[in-house]
């Protein structure tokens, strides 16, 4: 008899290794260039497009966190399923736009398009930058989630750590050989995975426990009717919280250097038209994890703080046997690597190309290109784990960082397509107020009037936007 | 781009107005399915907008 423990573990190894191998087959006869490497050679069509965006959208704190968050508090859980209803309307006219701008100049990041729109290598350079520091965190954050896995696919009887970092060295080489082309493939596999483990959470729990969902409502509706509303206005996690963040999440969707690249990497504008139309249904699934929460709430009440986000898997722990265990935390653990990978992707792109090759006229041919991406893949891979080791409880306040800065290139990026007369200076200066009024709000954990701190902050970044390219405007047209 | 907005305003602005458990179907509270609801139709929107688009 072997141990549980082994047997998961050992479950989530193949998932992991498998994966990996069987996306290293698939992309094992393509010749490398930075277009390839980084956006795929432009050529997916709308079923790849649409597995690597939903791949480097639901991370493992898509796949912990929304169970993790409707068991501690209910309905506020619910934004994360409007929100991408709302960011793919958004996309559906956006992405097409941003594509063309990148198929007619060949760009290959998010900061060229600033660059290109704006006539600014300077406002290049800045978005580059920024986009790096706020990648490294989200990169460690997803380590945070690989560990909560591992530690209870282990039953705590290994050292997680050490494992994770295994696991994220593995990863690294991986997307040092596989590119963008790579991921998505990883993505196929994953989302299999995902999408099993997702129903199995919340049709199979709430069946054996509850005789159905329905029964599982039933209950809750009882022992805990405030969960299933929102509470009213400003209270936290109220509405006024609920629908300030799902716009502020809808609008910052698009905006990640991963996202970038992906929207680059379609065959077509039509294709991203398409894929905008059928990512809602994706969505859809996350209502299952919806379930598990719930479920887990009332089969083992009373886990507090960070311990939330472990809920369902700790009812699978303790009721299911160590296969299944393996199967869902493989299914986690893809959820942490793949996402992981093309964020990887995305901070080595625009450090090659923005800041290396634009600014310092190093690697500018196709070959140094790619090599130094290649490189700085690695090197990022290091920087997170090094942050992750050295810093892991404020890992999570620095999510807050990522979401509410990744926003504030929204304006600029819109304002391309809806305002000629925006300038670089102004679209820097309403990042830089975006910022200043965000940071610290997120980080003191502020909400004022029960709003989301980001979106208070997107104001701010559109006023000022406005505004400086008013005064610009006026300073011209002045004798 | 009037179109567009109706699913956003749906998923945002009225849920306050929705915000309560009864009734529910299947046993889902009104709020969740209201948001299930709303995703659901969304790519029938989107599809829409395509159409009149391309007739203009």
């Amino acid at each position: 008899m072997i141990a549980p423990p082994t047997t998961a573990l050992a479950i989530v190894v193949i998932v992991v290794f498998g994966t990996i191998a069987f996306a290293l087959l698939a992309t094992r006869r393509i010749k490398m260039d930075p277009q390839q490497y980084i956006v795929g050679g432009r050529s997916f069509g709308t079923i790849f497009l649409w597995v690597l965006l939903a791949g480097e959208i639901y991370t493992t704190f898509t796949f912990l966190g929304i169970a993790g968050l409707s068991y501690s508090q209910g309905a506020p859980a619910f934004y994360i399923l409007a929100y991408g209803g709302c960011a793919y309307v958004i996309g559906y006219f956006f992405a097409p736009a941003a594509w063309r701008v990148g198929k007619e100049r060949g760009l290959l990041t998010g900061a060229d398009f600033y660059e290109t729109c704006y006539n600014s290598r300077a406002l290049g350079v800045a978005v580059a930058v920024l986009h790096f520091v706020m990648v490294v965190p989200y990169v460690a954050l997803q380590l945070s989630g690989l560990q909560i896995l591992l530690r209870i696919a282990g039953y705590g009887a290994y050292n997680a750590t050490a494992a994770v970092s295994i696991a994220f060295i593995i990863l690294a080489l991986f997307v040092f050989s596989a590119g963008l082309r790579g991921t998505a493939w990883a993505s196929v596999v994953k989302d299999v995975f995902v999408l099993g483990a997702v129903v199995f959470a919340g049709i199979a729990i709430p069946l054996r426990f509850f005789g159905s969902p329905a029964a599982m409502f039933d209950r809750i509706v009882q022992a805990h009717p405030h969960m299933l509303t929102l509470p009213l206005g400003g209270a936290f996690h109220g509405t006024a919280w609920y629908v300030s963040t799902v716009l502020l999440s809808a609008i910052g969707f698009y905006m990640g250097p991963h996202t970038w690249n992906a929207t680059y990497a379609a065959r077509s504008d039509g294709t991203l038209r398409r894929n905008a139309m059928l990512l809602p249904l994706y969505q859809v699934f996350m209502i299952f994890m919806i379930f598990a929460g719930f479920a887990a709430a009332l089969i083992q009440p009373g886990l507090k703080g960070t311990a939330v986000d472990q809920s369902f898997l700790r009812v699978v722990a303790q009721y299911y046997p160590s296969w299944i265990l393996g199967l869902i935390a493989g299914a986690g653990a893809l959820a942490a690597l793949v996402p992981a990978s093309a964020l990887l992707l995305a901070a080595a792109g625009v450090i090659t190309k923005n800041v290396a090759g634009d600014l310092f006229g190093i690697a500018t041919s196709d070959a140094s290109r790619t090599l130094l991406t290649r490189v700085l893949v690695l090197i990022v891979a290091l920087l997170a784990l090094g942050l992750w080791l050295a810093a892991q409880r404020t890992v999570v306040e620095l999510l807050l960082l990522y979401y509410n800065g990744i926003t504030q290139f929204a304006p600029g990026a819109f304002a391309a397509f809806l305002w000629r007369r925006v300038t670089a200076l102004a679209v820097a200066a309403g990042i830089a107020a975006g910022l200043v009024v965000a940071i610290p709000l997120a980080a003191a954990n502020v909400n004022p009037w029960g709003i989301n701190p980001g979106f208070l902050a997107l104001l701010a970044n559109v006023a000022v936007l406005t505004i400086v390219t008013l005064k610009g405007a006026a300073l011209r047209t002045a004798p | 781009m009037l179109l567009a907005g109706i699913p956003i305003a749906a998923l945002t602005v009225a849920v306050p107005l929705v915000n309560r458990i009864e009734p529910r179907l299947f046993g889902v509270p009104f709020l969740l399915c209201w948001i299930m609801g709303w995703i659901v139709v969304t790519p029938a929107f989107l599809w829409t907008i395509g159409r009149l688009e391309r007739r203009w």
